[in-house]
């Protein structure tokens, strides 16, 4: 039996926008720690897994680990029927025959009861071992949302090579090609990089764009500052605590790059549009690269975190 | 060579799982080195991601059983194949193999080379896995099931396009492009599939996983139909393993065009050579040729290898004969006729034999089969044609005498005007509709003109005479007012007599006479032959001007003038079996009414295509666009020559092509497929015929064209 509360349906709706256009129906599993879903898209490249902490409810009770087996989308539907700030309560018997959805709205006496029938989802578990990557950065998820819905305009592969100058997205396609460079932040928030060798239109936007980006960077910059060099310091040090900070600087506008080796790895943009679905939940995103291996792509929110893996493209250059 | 893969990979993955413990190191099947070196795959090796160990850690243990087992096997019969052996068999015939048999057969265009290929995997389902071997045989031909099912996938690019798309991650826009590029779906897909690969290394498909689904997709409907093919569809996609040429091949196979150079008698030859030889590791040249003469003349009686294929894995060659024949519901492909340009010529070839004439009627052919009360009627294409000609079906038991239990009859359906009592030209009957036609709806009646008996009362009557088996036909069988007659006929022996018989028929508005021989072996039915034994005499080819080919347009010139706005000409081709590709063999441009140029347009403009297919051998003909093969037209020449430009029949004569010298159009062939255009091997005949009747020599003997 499951009895989970949330303070707000937003939260929720947020999650569910995240991985509904990549996974149709999907398994929560419940257990003490919380609820969570892994799952591949159809296409078998990319891979979501989703954890909402024990801690983001309140009351938070499951007596037994059970699967929900439920379509997204049905889902979505009903969540939206309810206001962002709705109690949301999710409630499901031994009989695993339903999940049964209570919002409660915080300033009237309005409570809606919804039920939407599980589903038999035969589902592999799939372990995800941890790695240790060769390099990981962190940057602001707008940032990188912005980066890939203009690249994708170009191209349907992106580049993204992490190196000591920086992280460079590059993409290349028949109308031109175009890469921006994100440099370390030191004193300065995020220095953009922009070069692009595209016809007409498509410069003059580009162009706008670096008159208007310093300005709002440097608001910022005086915060991320004394955080940054912080960070640099911990370089040498463990890795996992460094990158756990990383992730505790909650507000802040900078890049970081924690880099053992060079790597630079190709990949599809409409996966990469597909997760930046996660932006709303959270202000930071940390990309994490080895050579040939998936990326990971993070997102830390306060109720729990969502992951992404994608599998990069081989071969591009001599196939063609 | 796939085969050495699997077994390295085994052990690697668990390499990789003692290393993973202590480093995490980082796999990732590299595209380029499957069939490496050794020790250059273990430095690969070593890079498993764990990321894929999970399922690869449960199926391990199942993993190393089965190579012990697959190694015992292979030792106990190390002679053949043994290259696939370590593969792992006892599980199923893998996509891959047939994949990669598929890609030795495309490499080359020498046909034994082909067949040896097909028949070194054959034997190898053989002995693996024979219950496979019948969807292996459908698979290689393209198939789903015999041709009369009419199950068809009915697939579209769109379809396709939408499934590599989605399954792997490119934009539709990218993925046109790259068709157009590449001119084939296929390797679009499998370059999508190399350069994007899954998260886990894809299972791989498997021979009866692809059949079931192939099959799943040809009967899906309704509306959400598309949805569920497209499904299916992008699982297998994703199943596809990278590193082989899966993708490529399901693509084909999905939309029905494997075009590997692959005919359909070089899968009997290859089926009938792997039987002999799984039963037989010694067996000589002549057992192997008796074996492929039983299996020809076998599928030629009956054209199901639903039947065959099991039969000839249960008993051999040698009784296949007994287990297999002539079986009405099952249609066969009918006999066919040579043509001939002249009274004369029918008595140089029939001088002193005993021989018939008949009406060829304007109609269409078609074989009646008979059996437990119900009637079937089959097209020239063994498709089922009862839903065309429901009235057919119905009044055919009234001329059907007591006592009879079964038959087949060989027959041409002809449109008939009651009131009138005329026989109508053959585009009346086209005319009607394909499905769902209703009695009580049809204007156009339907008149039967049977000219032979192929099965009578559960006896095969293939191997006996022409004579006996029309006196069959007319003492079972009653003439039925404007609707079941027996085709007019006459015994001939001048030309004169011909001559007027054939004048009569003409007036009675038929197309021609058939000229058949009577007795003896040369007078027994054989099925899908273009045999010497029957010869038709055209009206069209005695008006002195020439032969008459049906050929595929695959090309249009933009018009000029009085046609702009539709095209001013056409590029003409005939269909080579063996190479399975259409050969250029004209322009053609006259013959053609402004009504009718405007129809061509409106009917070929969606078949445009800006690429040439890949199997079309267009020599140096540059036509501005192409088409799909779909439409086929019949074509009046005057004279066939040899040309620079065009590729018809090249290697035959001689290493130039055969063109029509003053093609005209004659009428659209719309009962003909692509592939039942003129061959290249007839092109080559009439070229033949032509060149030694100019000689005023006497002919020489042809082969027959049959399987």
């Amino acid at each position: 039996m499951l009895e989970a509360r949330m303070s707000e349906a937003g939260t929720l709706k947020k999650v569910l926008d995240a991985v509904r256009d990549l996974i149709s129906d999907a398994n929560w599993e419940c257990n003490e720690d919380g609820i969570s879903l892994q799952a591949m898209d159809n296409s078998h490249v990319a891979l979501v897994t989703v954890h909402l902490s024990q801690d983001a409810f309140e009351p938070y009770r499951c007596d037994r680990n059970m699967p929900l087996g439920i379509n997204l989308g049905s889902l979505t539907k009903v969540i939206k029927c309810a206001k962002d700030n709705d109690l949301v309560t999710l409630k499901a018997d031994d009989s695993g025959e339903s999940l049964g959805l209570t919002f409660e709205s915080s300033n009237t006496d309005r409570i809606g009861e919804y039920s939407i029938k599980l589903l038999d989802i035969d589902q592999e578990h799939l372990g995800i071992p941890t790695t240790q990557y060769d390099s990981v950065i962190s940057m602001p998820s707008a940032e990188f949302q912005r980066i890939c819905r203009d690249l994708s305009q170009l191209g349907e592969s992106i580049r993204v090579e992490a190196s000591k100058e920086g992280i460079r997205f590059s993409v290349e396609g028949d109308v031109g090609k175009a890469s921006v460079l994100l440099k370390q932040s030191s004193g300065r928030g995020i220095e953009r990089e922009e070069e692009s060798e595209e016809e007409e239109e498509e410069e003059e936007e580009e162009d706008d764009d670096e008159d208007v980006k310093p300005n709002v960077d440097d608001e910022d910059n005086d915060d991320v500052k004394p955080k940054d060099k912080k960070r640099k310091s911990a370089k040498g040090g463990n890795k996992k605590k460094k990158a756990k900070k990383a992730k505790k600087e909650v507000v802040e506008d900078g890049v970081s790059i924690s880099l053992q080796q060079q790597v630079s790895l190709t990949f599809s943009l409409k996966y990469l549009n597909n997760f930046t679905r996660s932006t709303p939940l959270s202000s930071r995103v940390t990309l994490s690269l080895s050579k040939d291996i998936p990326l990971l792509l993070e997102y830390e929110f306060g109720a729990g975190h969502i992951k992404y893996f994608l599998a990069p493209k081989i071969g591009d250059e001599d196939a063609e | 060579m796939l085969s050495n893969k699997r077994v390295i990979e085994s052990p690697s993955s668990s390499e990789a799982e003692q290393s993973s413990a202590k480093e995490n190191t980082v796999k990732r099947v590299k595209k380029n080195s499957p069939v490496k070196a050794e020790k250059d795959e273990k430095v690969k090796e070593k890079k498993i991601h764990p990321m894929f160990l999970p399922k690869q850690q449960i199926s391990q243990d199942k993993e190393d059983k089965r190579l012990v087992r697959e190694e015992v096997a292979a030792t106990a019969s190390s002679k053949s194949n043994a290259s696939s052996k370590t593969n792992n068999f006892n599980d199923t015939i893998t996509f891959a193999q047939l994949a990669d048999t598929f890609t030795n057969i495309e490499s080359t265009s020498k046909r034994l080379e082909i067949a040896d290929h097909l028949t070194q995997f054959y034997k190898h389902v053989i002995l693996t896995k024979p219950a496979e071997l019948l969807m292996t045989v459908y698979l290689s031909l393209n198939r789903l099931c015999p041709d009369y099912e009419g199950l068809e996938l009915g697939i579209g690019e769109g379809l396709l396009i939408k499934a590599i798309v989605e399954s792997t991650g490119r934009t539709t826009a990218k993925v046109k492009e790259d068709f157009k590029k590449a001119g084939d779906l296929g390797t679009v897909a499998q370059l999508a599939r190399k350069n994007q690969p899954t998260m886990f290394k894809a299972k791989g498909l498997n021979v009866p996983s692809v059949f079931k689904n192939l099959k799943e997709i040809a009967t899906a409907s309704g509306n959400q139909s598309q949805t569920k093919k497209i499904g299916i569809i992008m699982k297998m996609l994703t199943n596809c393993d990278s590193s082989t040429n899966e993708a490529k091949f399901l693509i084909r196979l999905l939309e029905g065009k494997l075009r590997i150079g692959l005919a359909e008698r070089t899968v009997v030859v290859s089926l009938a050579h792997a039987i002999v030889l799984s039963r037989d590791e010694k067996a000589t040249k002549e057992d192997l040729e008796k074996g492929v003469e039983v299996v020809k003349q076998v599928y030629s009686e009956l054209p199901s290898y639903d039947m065959i294929v099991p039969a000839l894995l249960d008993g051999g060659i040698n009784d296949l004969q007994e287990r297999c024949h002539l079986t009405p519901g099952i249609p066969l492909k009918p006999m066919l006729a040579k043509p001939t340009k002249a009274v004369s010529e029918v008595l140089d070839r029939f001088e002193g034999k005993s021989f018939t004439c008949e009406y060829k009627y304007d109609g269409e052919r078609a074989q009646i089969h008979y059996h437990d009360g119900k009637v079937k009627v089959f097209s020239r294409n063994s498709e089922d044609m009862s839903n065309k000609y429901p009235d057919l079906v119905e009044q055919l038991p009234r001329a059907i005498k007591p006592g009879v239990k079964n038959f087949v009859i060989d027959s041409e359906a002809v449109a008939f005007d009651k009131q009138t009592k005329n026989i109508l030209p053959f585009q009346e009957l086209t005319r009607r509709k394909r499905k769902d036609v209703k009695v009580e709806d049809i204007t156009v009646k339907v008149h039967i003109f049977a000219f032979d008996l192929l099965y009578f009362n559960d006896k095969p009557l293939l191997h006996e005479d022409l004579t006996y088996r029309r006196k069959l036909l007319s003492e079972n069988f009653v003439q039925v007012e404007d609707e079941f007659a027996m085709a007019k006929s006459m015994e001939a022996q001048s030309t004169e007599e011909i001559g007027v018989f054939l004048e009569e028929s003409v007036r009675d508005s038929c197309e021609g006479l058939m000229v058949k021989l009577n007795l003896g072996e040369s007078a027994w039915y054989t099925p899908s032959k273009r045999s010497m034994n029957w010869l038709k005499l055209k009206k069209d080819y005695l008006a002195g001007a020439g032969d008459s080919l049906d050929l595929v347009v695959i090309g249009g010139y933009h018009g000029k003038g009085k046609r702009t706005n539709v095209y001013g000409a056409y590029l003409l081709a005939c269909y080579d079996e063996d190479s399975e590709s259409y050969q250029s063999i004209c322009k053609i441009g006259t013959g053609f009414s402004e009504e009718m140029l405007e129809q061509h347009y409106k009917l070929l403009n969606p078949l445009e295509i800006t690429v040439p297919k890949s199997y079309y051998k267009l020599g140096t003909a540059k036509p501005d666009v192409f088409f799909e093969p779909q439409a086929v037209w019949e074509v009046l020449t005057a004279d066939l020559s040899l040309s620079p430009v065009y590729t018809a029949a090249s290697g035959e004569i001689s290493e130039r092509g055969i063109s029509l010298r003053f093609p005209r159009f004659i009428r659209v062939r719309d009962d003909k497929g692509a592939e039942d255009a003129t061959t290249s091997d007839q092109v080559a005949d009439m070229y033949r015929n032509q060149a030694s009747a100019q000689q005023k020599a006497t002919k020489a003997d042809i082969d027959d064209d049959a399987y």
